[in-house]
């Protein structure tokens, strides 16, 4: 009864013909039709950014979007990242920098905040705090994490700027790197990202996404 | 939810388009998508047929000639705001850009499917509306032309007819003298305007105002013209005076809702400062004004 159309995606490199009705969501066809469920749906309503994905090197929001629309599009999702050169066969740097700076709290928003990461530092490569701001601008993080999630991402610029020099001597720069960050390590405050994060020093920066709008 | 079944058309030419809108009876046009897809999904929109002109290649451009700035249908968000030429010349759209939505969803939304949408809280019918521009449509007679000002109805009701499709937006290339601008009061990135003002202002070789065009985004059932604002600016020379005073005729022209952003006194006084500082960034943009206006 349903009509289904066969579509085309390249995704993370690997090319996948799928059936899929006109209706079918973009991330529904990731999640279900191609098991990638490293692509989050949180809202339903294209306000969250957890089913960030790149399209065409585009970060777009893969609910806005009939899979149909995509056919022929070269994606990106999370599951790609770990197969790019610069992560060296292990975490690519933006997911070493949500490890190391405690980026994740319940997770959930992870996904997204890394594909919105990857699309701004592939366009500018040293951005400055309202850069990053800006690019995940369209992600909520419900845990309110966000100071960290922009460590996060400072990390990673940091990471692969000097990652040159990481491959040349093996790769002990990271762990040069994640010491001389070391006030940022696993301290009570960063840790949980809690209430009496916020209420420390620097805690009017705005963590929680009311307070966080606008910065130009 | 998922969206109920439809049937799906890719028209790959704007006469396609519109043989389709005209042989289909129950069809929504899809475009960027962005407001769409979640009235799709949620059911608010159940149409039998989606026309998806995002294969219309033809309407992929943002372009200036002699005469006019043009934006084709399927001309993003994004693309006005990465464009040199907008940068370089046209404030009030470099200003309303980057403050749609978030960058996710500018990579993908059209700015002719926002003014389609014709969401009273949309930003561009302020711009579109503030330049005198245009809207190009196409029906089944032909092109024709709708001035910004004859276009916007009701909330999410426009002048199209029912069989035409919405190709371009156009604006005037600007005068020799002239500036716009456009600012925006929301609570956070990502939200619709609480209120909005967009303005434009052509000055003449003496530095009188020639022509002053200003739009309001989210105090009327539609975006609208601060005409009375408009007429008190023109033959004048700018100054923080006349812009002040034209600050409070935009406010008492509008007519805001309370909500729970605010009532709408707050809202009221939020348009005259909005559109103070909308005029002097234009005013500035345009030449002949040595210092940004203060309010």
């Amino acid at each position: 009864m349903t009509d289904t159309r066969e579509i085309t995606l390249t995704v993370n490199g690997t090319e996948h013909t799928i059936e899929v009705e006109p209706r079918q969501l973009l991330v529904h066809a990731i999640r279900e039709e191609l098991d990638l469920t490293g692509t989050h749906i949180g809202c339903d309503t294209g306000n969250c950014g957890a089913c960030t994905v790149l399209r065409d090197g585009e970060p777009i929001k893969s609910c806005l979007m009939f899979a149909t629309q995509a056919d022929g599009s070269d994606l990106m999702t999370v599951e790609g990242m770990e197969d790019l050169p610069e992560a060296g066969g292990e975490l690519h740097p933006l997911q070493e920098g949500f490890r190391e700076e405690h980026g994740l709290q319940c997770g959930y928003c992870t996904p997204g905040m890394i594909m919105a990461g990857k699309a701004l530092l592939d366009e500018n490569p040293n951005p400055s705090e309202a850069d990053i701001r800006e690019a995940i601008s369209g992600n909520l993080c419900r845990c309110t994490g966000y100071q960290n999630i922009v460590r996060s991402i400072e990390y990673a610029a940091e990471e692969l700027e000097h990652g040159e020099i990481a491959a040349a001597d093996g790769g002990v720069a990271i762990d040069a790197d994640a010491n001389a960050d070391g006030e940022f390590d696993c301290g009570v405050e960063n840790c949980c990202g809690g209430p009496a994060a916020e209420g420390d020093g620097d805690g009017d920066r705005g963590s929680d996404p009311a307070s966080r709008g606008e910065r130009r | 939810m998922k969206a109920a079944q439809f049937e799906q058309h890719e028209p790959e030419t704007v006469e396609e388009a519109v043989s389709l809108l005209e042989s289909l009876d129950d069809r929504a046009i899809l475009a960027g998508g962005q407001s769409m897809v979640p009235m799709l999904r949620f059911r608010l929109a159940v149409p039998e047929t989606v026309i998806d002109i995002n294969q219309i290649d033809a309407l992929d451009y943002l372009e200036e000639d002699n005469d006019w700035l043009r934006i084709g249908a399927l001309a993003r968000h994004a693309d006005v705001e990465h464009a040199d030429v907008i940068q370089e010349k046209y404030g009030s759209f470099a200003d309303a850009a980057p403050l749609v939505a978030d960058p996710q969803i500018r990579n993908r939304g059209t700015v002719a499917g926002a003014v389609a949408q014709a969401d009273p809280k949309g930003d561009w019918g302020s711009v579109l509306l503030a330049h005198e521009g245009e809207v190009v449509a196409h029906g089944p007679d032909g092109e024709r032309t709708i001035p910004a000002d004859e276009f916007f109805l009701l909330p999410y009701d426009t002048t199209l007819d029912e069989n035409e499709l919405l190709t371009e937006l156009r604006v005037p290339t600007p005068a020799a003298h002239e500036g716009s601008a456009y600012h925006k009061l929301k609570r956070k990135v990502g939200d619709y305007a609480m209120a909005g003002s967009a303005a434009r202002l052509v000055l003449d070789d003496d530095g009188r105002i020639e022509r002053a065009g200003i739009g309001l985004t989210a105090v009327d059932i539609t975006n609208v013209r601060a005409t009375d604002a408009e007429d008190h600016l023109e033959g004048e020379r700018p100054g923080s005076d006349l812009f002040k005073r034209a600050g409070e005729l935009a406010a008492e022209q509008s007519n805001p809702e309370s909500d729970e952003h605010g009532d709408a006194g707050y809202k009221e006084r939020m348009v005259n400062v909005l559109t103070q500082r909308a005029l002097g960034d234009a005013a500035e943009r345009a030449g002949l004004v040595k210092r940004r206006v203060t309010q």
